[in-house]
């Protein structure tokens, strides 16, 4: 086992491959085609005869309902800066005015545009659409299916973690899944956990290293190689397999490299191929001494809870950082919470505001057939998570890197940043919401619905 | 690991549903998949805070009267279970083609849940009063209160037929004559 251990230590910080893993996945591959091909054949022969066809598997980006596309609720993207109630109140306060001015003749222009106003006329049926849209939306919604585990896929990777309900197929698959299982717990586990511990000792020897080693640019120069070696053990903790494109447009430093937000595994899986400065809050516990750690490995940008509310403060830190030439590239998720990887959601603008900097942007596609990387917050913690991702078949993902962006001239940073998703949906062939990723936890405020009422009040004037 | 036994759909009551509502078994069991996703602590019935999370219905104008319609009429004590979901959720199933009409998604009992989106107190008439809030649901403070109280007077004015102030059922299926009631109330289920 240890000899085992040390060869893929070595191997990560030559950044070879046997070729192991990759043989592995191919080897899956044709595991579940078999599993899954038992699996229709066996549904095939139980359904009623007077169904239509069943082999087009379900694919998980379809929808339960075809939306309707007339006047559709929508979020569109001038969200309202100033809520309703007080453009109530200054129409108010302007009638006020008005009516104090009145004259008798003012006042039978009044009655006229009275009349004038009450011709808007509401037929009962107006709310149909309403209530059609809103049964739509409780039956399928385009944001509350982006916050758990993509639909049941075509083929399925004997995990039951993935199936819906784990029906008794056939005595072969249930063989195959028992195999899977005790495969996956018992061999690769261990293993992984042996690597993970080693990848742990690593990091705190290179740090205590790194800590008493003279010269300081010689340390940086250090640490970004330490950096990445840290990071590769840690992708094949996870059997990680991973494919990067356009490798030219890496992020350099003085930049903020922007990606979309799936797991915190994806931290890890970009930083096999660059190194990063992180910006997060200051923890403690175990993670806070990783994050001490890790600061004596490069320059990272930590804050304190307080400062994290102080936008201002926490972008002037991100100014600094940029500035100090061997600085590496700063790493943001703009959605601010994982989303399940088949879509991305609202960016926030907050690093888009920061001028001075390109913009490198990165789509992280994962491939979910061999396991899911979604991390769902509120289903499992972390630790939960870590053994699941421990105990999958392996990570395969697609790294794409993006040619840099900047900021355009009338540009503002909110279009900005809907330049920049739309540039990452594309590639990674995500669907691009303008919803945002906090509503995972949040109710949409008060504006959006008043925005509806003004729409339809705007429809009933003009009918 | 694994999902919950307790709520997990049996073989026997899927034929049912399916001979019953119309859906294909592929569709019940994809709501199905919905109506656990929406019911987040697993306890096999939906609440009005399920529903009121989903964004699209939170800023709906109407989302709140409809959870109210749903959850008081087709729920009981505020919890609404898969098979009430489903047998409601039949009612929209599109009825163009004489095949697909089952009992439950008939015109009129599209109608009949229009109406009931009114009539809360399900005296059969949609009053002033209950024309009124919805009115007001619909517009906000975009119209004043006296102007919505005088739309909603010719509203009924126009419509009432038999001088009781108020709109029958009949009054009101006579008024959507004209408007494809199916058509514009049915969901297209896709499998």
């Amino acid at each position: 086992m240890i000899s085992i251990a040390a060869l893929v230590l070595a191997l990560a910080a030559m950044n070879c491959s046997l070729g192991v893993r990759s043989l592995y996945v191919r080897i899956l591959g044709f595991i579940f085609d078999y599993a899954t091909k038992i699996k229709n054949d066996k549904e095939l022969s139980n359904e009623s005869s007077d169904e239509p066809s069943t082999s087009t598997p379900n694919s998980s980006t379809s929808n339960l309902v075809e939306r309707s596309s007339d006047d559709p609720i929508e979020m569109t993207s001038d969200t309202p800066l100033v809520s309703g109630s007080t453009k109530n109140d200054e129409t108010k306060s302007n009638e006020t005015n008005e009516t104090s001015l009145e004259t008798a003749l003012d006042v039978q222009q009044k009655v006229s545009r009275g009349s004038s106003q009450s011709d808007i006329q509401f037929r009962l049926g107006d709310i149909m659409d309403y209530t059609r849209q809103g049964l739509e939306a409780i039956v399928d919604d385009e944001v509350t299916k982006r916050f758990s585990s993509a639909e049941e896929m075509a083929v399925w990777n004997l995990l039951t973690r993935t199936q819906q309900q784990h029906e008794y197929f056939s005595l072969r698959i249930t063989a195959l899944w028992f195999l899977g299982f005790c495969v996956r717990y018992f061999i690769l586990f261990p293993f992984r956990l042996c690597l993970f511990i080693l990848a742990i000792l690593w990091m705190l020897c290179s740090a205590v290293f790194l800590k008493y080693f003279p010269g300081k640019n010689a340390k940086l120069r250090y640490g970004f190689y330490i950096n990445i070696v840290l990071h590769r053990i840690l992708s094949r903790v996870f059997s990680a397999i991973i494919t990067y494109h356009n490798t030219e447009h890496r992020a350099k430093s003085g930049s903020i490299c922007v990606a979309n937000h799936t797991s915190p595994i994806d931290v890890i899986i970009l930083s096999t191929d660059n190194s990063f400065s992180m910006i997060g809050q200051k923890h403690g516990g175990f993670f806070g001494m990783v994050q001490r750690t890790l600061s004596n490995t490069a320059n990272h940008i930590w804050f304190e809870r307080s400062e994290a509310k102080d936008r201002h403060m926490v972008a002037e830190k991100m100014r600094e950082h940029i500035q100090v030439k061997d600085n590496l590239p700063i790493l943001i998720f703009p959605e601010g919470t994982c989303i399940n990887n088949t879509s991305v959601m609202m960016f926030k603008k907050g690093c888009f505001e920061i001028t001075e900097a390109p913009i490198y942007p990165v789509a992280i596609k994962y491939d979910n057939r061999f396991g899911d990387a979604f991390w769902n917050s509120s289903k499992h913690d972390l630790f939960q998570y870590l053994i699941l991702m421990m105990t999958s078949w392996a990570i395969v993902v697609d790294v794409y890197y993006l040619p840099p962006m900047t900021i355009k001239e009338n540009e503002n940073s909110v279009d900005f940043a809907r330049r920049v998703k739309a540039v990452i949906a594309k590639q990674g062939g995500f669907v691009d919401l303008e919803w945002d990723g906090g509503l995972k936890r949040a109710l949409p405020k008060e504006d959006f619905k008043q925005k509806e009422q003004r729409k339809f009040y705007e429809m009933l004037k003009t009918e | 690991m694994g999902s919950n036994a307790s709520i997990m759909l049996q073989q026997e009551d899927l034929q049912n549903i399916c001979q019953q509502t119309g859906f294909t078994v592929k569709q019940v069991q994809r709501l199905y998949s919905r109506f656990k996703a929406l019911d987040k602590r697993d306890c096999g019935y939906l609440t009005r805070e399920d529903l009121q999370c989903i964004p699209e219905v939170n800023i709906n104008p109407l989302g709140e009267r409809l959870i109210d319609v749903i959850m008081d009429d087709y729920g009981e004590h505020n919890k609404i279970n898969f098979k009430q979901f489903i047998f409601l959720l039949a009612k929209f199933r599109q009825g163009k083609i004489k095949s697909l009409i089952t009992e439950y998604n008939t015109r009129e009992s599209k109608l009949r849940f229009l109406f009931d989106m009114y009539d809360r107190n399900h005296d059969l008439k949609i009053d002033r009063s209950e024309l009124l809030d919805v009115l007001k649901m619909m517009v906000g403070g975009n119209i004043h209160d006296d102007q919505i109280a005088t739309i909603a007077d010719h509203t009924i004015g126009e419509l009432d037929k038999d001088g009781d102030r108020s709109i029958t059922f009949e009054e009101f299926c006579k008024t959507l004559e004209r408007i494809d009631a199916d058509e514009k109330m049915s969901m297209k289920f896709l499998s």
